[in-house]
């Protein structure tokens, strides 16, 4: 049997603490509590754990500021953000700084392992596969040719312009993981080009229109509202 | 005092013309018996003329204006020299110093006059400037004090919305805990028998819509209390309403919701967290209340200037009291039907503090086919400041 998973949760309400940590436990993960920044960032080093999961609102310090100690380590540990529902610009700076994923609180119990699970397998896959960029992606019946530049759905092959086609690319290549606006902006029309907002949501407009996809039934692209896109994967 | 008074209030209450009139000649008669009198006794003409100007003078105190005064004055000249002045009972101008005595005396009375119209006036003057600055510090207080109750309700209100704030904050804790804890136990071995599972399903789904209870109320304090205006920006609305069907398709996965989207592309400001929890509490209401599980509809589309998003069911529609409710923006009742509609008030209520926050239209009716419709509208642009 594999060894188990580590995982590390900094969570200062005990309550919620409890159930994760049970919830964790019963699903064959191994489960560390911390209920403060401090005790979570020495636990993270004496333990190692496989990935992190942190409330960004802790009684001693910034969430962000524990995140900040947390990464630029060499070996890269997925850290998964559990914050309030209203606190977008603190979840969207969060992810700019590193972290892998989010939860908003009150979350359920399996939304929660859906996302461990998620977070884990990405995180594995970039270590297997270290800076290989793929020509060919595949989400579903969607298969994104980049070194062709085209893109298919089915059989059927769909047209995209330069800048949807570059969009729907990096969704891809990052699948499963949320992207932010300027995340997207910035590697899609460079760093200095100055697009606003609009000019990304119209053209996610456009995919969509061409996918045929509705966004209340998502079946390549979710949208995360105030914070970015997030192409589904496989499951 | 109090006879004087009384005197005064009835000479008013009198009709102005004829009062004055017989007043002064009244007090001309009087003058001259006196004046007769004081010249049969002593012999002396120059005390005639004193009394006159006396009786001038209590004329122009007592009666209105000027004229009376002037007119008596004049009599008064003429009947000195008439009466009591020799050559008796004759007008004569040719006796030395007669003229000037005639001119100065008429003159007197007239000065007088003038001098007593002034008096009265000023003093009208004085009664009129202090009522005014009675009834402006009347105005003032009351003012005042009205200020003051504006400012303690505000007060009270602000209170109440960060009490309610923070106790809601407080429970979306313990509640997720609950819900949590409920979850791990009904997913866990040993538990599996029947009847705890059932128990364990009911704390989960009671913690769950306290949670979403606790959310708009948050929602609705985040609004009312108005330091923190609306968070806009622009926002695709069928992103918006994608992910409000998305997060309702979890909670109820057995309800198929249909949407129609809008062509349009639908790119306008707004807080697009509230008006996610907008269409959330309308397709929850659609799910609970209508008694319709399969034709739930959500629409989109462009009306003029507006974007519309309309929800529509087949279920029992809106009684005639809640439509009129919404119709007039009233506050909602809290619970409209007994145990079943519970939430249902606040979530309709949060719907429209929402939607008046953001300068949008909320509706609510029946369609002519049976069933609900409820439909916002959103202004597609920013409303530029009047003024």
């Amino acid at each position: 049997m594999a060894e188990k998973r580590v995982i590390l949760l900094i969570e200062d309400e005990r309550t919620i603490s409890n159930f994760i940590c049970r919830a964790l436990n019963a699903n064959d993960y191994k489960a560390i509590a911390a209920g403060t920044g401090k005790e979570g960032v020495s636990l993270f080093f004496s333990h190692q754990p496989d990935l992190v999961l942190l409330d960004l609102g802790l009684p001693d310090m910034d969430g962000l500021e524990v995140l900040e100690q947390l990464s630029g380590l060499p070996r890269e540990t997925p850290v998964l953000i559990i914050s309030a529902r209203d606190r977008e610009t603190e979840k969207v700076k969060a992810l700019d700084m590193g972290a892998e994923d989010y939860i908003v609180k009150p979350f359920g119990v399996s939304e929660l392992l859906a996302r461990i699970r998620g977070t884990l397998r990405r995180a594995d896959r970039v270590r297997l596969n270290q800076g290989s960029a793929k020509s060919r992606y595949q989400v579903k019946d969607l298969t994104v040719d980049a070194a062709r530049h085209q893109v298919f759905v089915g059989e059927e092959e769909v047209h995209f312009t330069q800048n949807e086609f570059k969009i729907l690319e990096l969704l891809c290549a990052h699948s499963g993981k949320v992207l932010t606006y300027d995340f997207i902006l910035e590697h899609v029309w460079g760093p200095y080009g100055g697009s606003s907002n609009q000019i990304l949501r119209v053209n996610m407009a456009n995919i969509r229109r061409k996918l045929k996809e509705n966004p209340s039934e998502p079946r390549y692209i979710l949208t995360e509202l105030g914070i970015g896109y997030r192409m589904l994967e496989d499951s | 005092m109090d006879w004087y008074r009384r005197c005064v209030r009835l000479w008013e209450r009198l009709p102005p013309v004829p009062r004055d009139l017989c007043a002064a000649a009244l007090l001309l008669w009087a003058a001259y018996c006196i004046s007769g009198s004081l010249l049969e006794h002593t012999g002396a003409e120059n005390n005639s003329a004193l009394v006159f100007v006396l009786a001038v003078m209590v004329i122009s105190i007592i009666t209105t204006g000027y004229a009376y005064g002037v007119v008596a004055s004049l009599v008064g000249g003429f009947c000195i020299n008439y009466f009591f002045m020799y050559p008796y009972a004759a007008f004569s101008l040719s006796h030395a110093g007669y003229p000037v005595a005639m001119f100065s005396m008429v003159a007197i009375s007239i000065i007088v006059c003038a001098l007593t119209s002034r008096v009265k006036l000023m003093a009208v003057e004085a009664v009129t400037r202090e009522q005014n600055a009675k009834a402006l510090y009347q105005m003032n207080q009351r003012l005042y004090e009205e200020k003051a109750a504006i400012q303690l309700k505000a007060a009270q209100e602000n209170i109440r919305s960060n009490i309610l704030r923070a106790v809601s904050h407080d429970l979306r804790t313990p509640l997720t805990a609950i819900s949590g804890a409920a979850t791990v136990l009904l997913e866990s071995e040993e538990m599996r028998s029947e009847k705890s599972a059932s128990l364990l399903t009911d704390i989960k789904e009671d913690a769950d819509s306290l949670i979403t209870m606790v959310e708009n109320i948050l929602s609705v304090t985040r609004i009312q209390d108005g330091q923190t205006p609306l968070k806009k920006r622009e926002e695709m609305l069928e992103e918006v309403a994608g992910a409000a069907v998305v997060a309702i398709r979890r909670r109820f996965p057995g309800v198929p919701v249909a949407t129609e989207l809008s062509e349009d592309i639908l790119y306008l400001p707004m807080d697009p967290i509230l008006i996610k929890q907008v269409i959330v509490n309308l397709l929850e209401n659609s799910i609970r209340h209508s008694g319709d599980f399969e034709h739930i509809c959500l629409r989109l589309f462009r009306q003029e200037n507006w974007a519309v998003v309309e929800v529509r069911d087949q279920g029992c529609g809106l009684s005639a009291d809640l439509r009129q409710a919404i119709q007039n923006g009233e506050q909602l009742p809290q619970n409209l039907s007994g145990d079943s509609s519970r939430g249902m008030g606040i979530g309709l209520s949060v719907c429209q503090s929402i939607i008046k926050a953001h300068s949008g239209f909320f509706a609510a009716g029946n369609a002519p086919e049976g069933g609900a419709v409820f439909r916002f509208g959103l202004p597609m642009e920013e409303e530029t400041a009047h003024g």
